[in-house]
């Protein structure tokens, strides 16, 4: 690049000409940016492509700062924690937490089939306060429970015309006073919060448009319970009470 | 030495569930990003939950990376940045910690930063800093290196907020016209 900017003087304190997004794009990719602003910027790279590619440019420039660090190995215990929680049946899971009640739920829902038969069942024959779905895409998972009754708790049906999950109790109330939290689970992926919900009354669950394309066949519904106002960390901090398959009506 | 197409391999396995692949990512990589953490969070306790969380996050979202756009060093340095200022200022703003005391305690090793050349690129982006003022080049290592934020840095130099950003653009400019052919 050639400009006036070549040319200036070093001891001049006016500021270079910079257009905003060009500063803009700098200060994101120096780490001056507060992380909400931060979050604008990517939210706007996701949409804008010309700005994206200046972006990027700033941040090719700046990595070789990176280069002038001397690598330090990290001890070892690092990598056994990134690998419980990435791939939770095989890995040693410490105690109490989410993960250790993870193959357990697993085989439970191994029979969801069959228990989803059930579900149905119960959908149908009790009186419904959410209108029914329309039929054909519609799926649903026997949310049973994680403790040797293996009873079913809830009932879940996702309707994709509605973008929702309806949540149908089939049991008492299993929170337990704490706050219920849903969970989607994609093959050996980590726990996708689908949101707070109420175990207590039948709903309507609105899921965020980008998550409902992870709500197919096969894929695994959960409920932790959690503090108040859901999991502060963006994964499950509690046990898991109730886990179900989704399957196609 | 792991090569930039093997990166991108196992990325792509990485983002299809590939467990395998995560682990030779994280092999040939976690040292470099764990300097480039413990370069800005100092405390190795905090600086080896933020490795943890980077990796996660590279996990998750390895489906995203687009080797059109960024080499997946700079991708996984972006994260790892991020991730260690995120945790160096929430850290900061806890009213017993002196955010000044921090800056202090790494500023000792600033000026050593560019002696240690791991590559090509290392050398011309630090032939980039030597042509600027000492103050400007060290302020946006500064801002690289130690999560601080314009308001700190321009606090720490005794100098208006808008000065320093004008330091700072004004040699970030200067760099791009210099590296750039």
């Amino acid at each position: 690049m050639t400009g006036p900017d070549d040319q200036m003087d070093p001891n001049d304190q006016t500021n270079p000409a910079m257009t905003p997004d060009d500063a803009l794009a700098a200060d994101y990719a120096l780490g001056a940016l507060d992380r909400t602003a931060r979050r604008d910027v990517e939210l706007r790279m996701a949409r804008d492509p010309a700005y994206a590619a200046i972006v990027d440019g700033w941040q090719a420039l700046l990595v070789p700062l990176a280069d002038a660090v001397a690598p330090v190995v990290p001890p070892a215990q690092i990598w056994n924690r990134i690998s419980a929680t990435i791939a939770p049946v095989a890995a040693v899971a410490p105690a109490r937490s989410f993960w250790s009640s993870l193959p357990l739920w697993r085989a439970l829902t191994a029979g969801a089939t069959a228990v989803a038969a059930v579900a149905v069942s119960l959908l149908v024959a009790r009186p419904d306060p959410v209108p029914p779905p329309a039929p054909g895409a519609l799926l649903t998972a026997a949310m049973a429970a994680t403790d040797k009754s293996a009873a079913v708790l809830l009932n879940a049906t996702f309707d994709p015309a509605r973008g929702a999950v309806i949540l149908t109790p089939a049991a008492a109330d299993a929170s337990a006073g704490k706050q219920p939290e849903l969970w989607v689970i994609v093959g050996t992926h980590a726990p996708r919060s689908l949101g707070v919900i109420d175990m207590r009354a039948p709903q309507a669950h609105a899921i965020p448009a980008d998550l409902r394309p992870l709500l197919g066949q096969g894929v695994t519904l959960a409920i932790s319970l959690e503090p108040a106002g859901g999991s502060p960390t963006g994964l499950p901090t509690g046990p898991v009470v109730a886990a179900g398959k989704l399957a196609a009506i | 030495m792991t090569n930039v197409t093997d990166l991108i391999r196992w990325l792509s396995a990485a983002g299809g569930g590939d467990t395998v692949a995560l682990k030779s990512l994280y092999d040939a990589t976690s040292a470099k990003l764990y300097g480039v953490i413990l370069r800005i969070l100092v405390d190795r306790q905090d600086a080896e939950d933020v490795l943890q969380e980077v990796y996660v996050t590279v996990w998750r979202k390895a489906a995203e990376f687009d080797p059109a756009r960024a080499s997946p060093i700079t991708w996984m340095v972006t994260i790892a940045r991020n991730r260690a200022i995120d945790r160096f200022r929430s850290r900061a703003s806890r009213p017993t910690t002196g955010l000044e005391a921090a800056a202090e305690v790494r500023d000792q090793s600033i000026s050593a930063d560019m002696v240690i050349e791991a590559s090509q690129d290392a050398r011309r982006l630090g032939t980039a800093l030597a042509t600027l003022d000492p103050r400007h080049a060290n302020v946006i290592r500064s801002a690289y290196f130690e999560g601080l934020s314009y308001d700190a840095l321009a606090a720490r130099e005794g100098v208006p907020v808008g000065t320093l950003k004008s330091w700072v653009r004004r040699g970030l400019i200067r760099m791009r016209s210099e590296l750039t052919p």
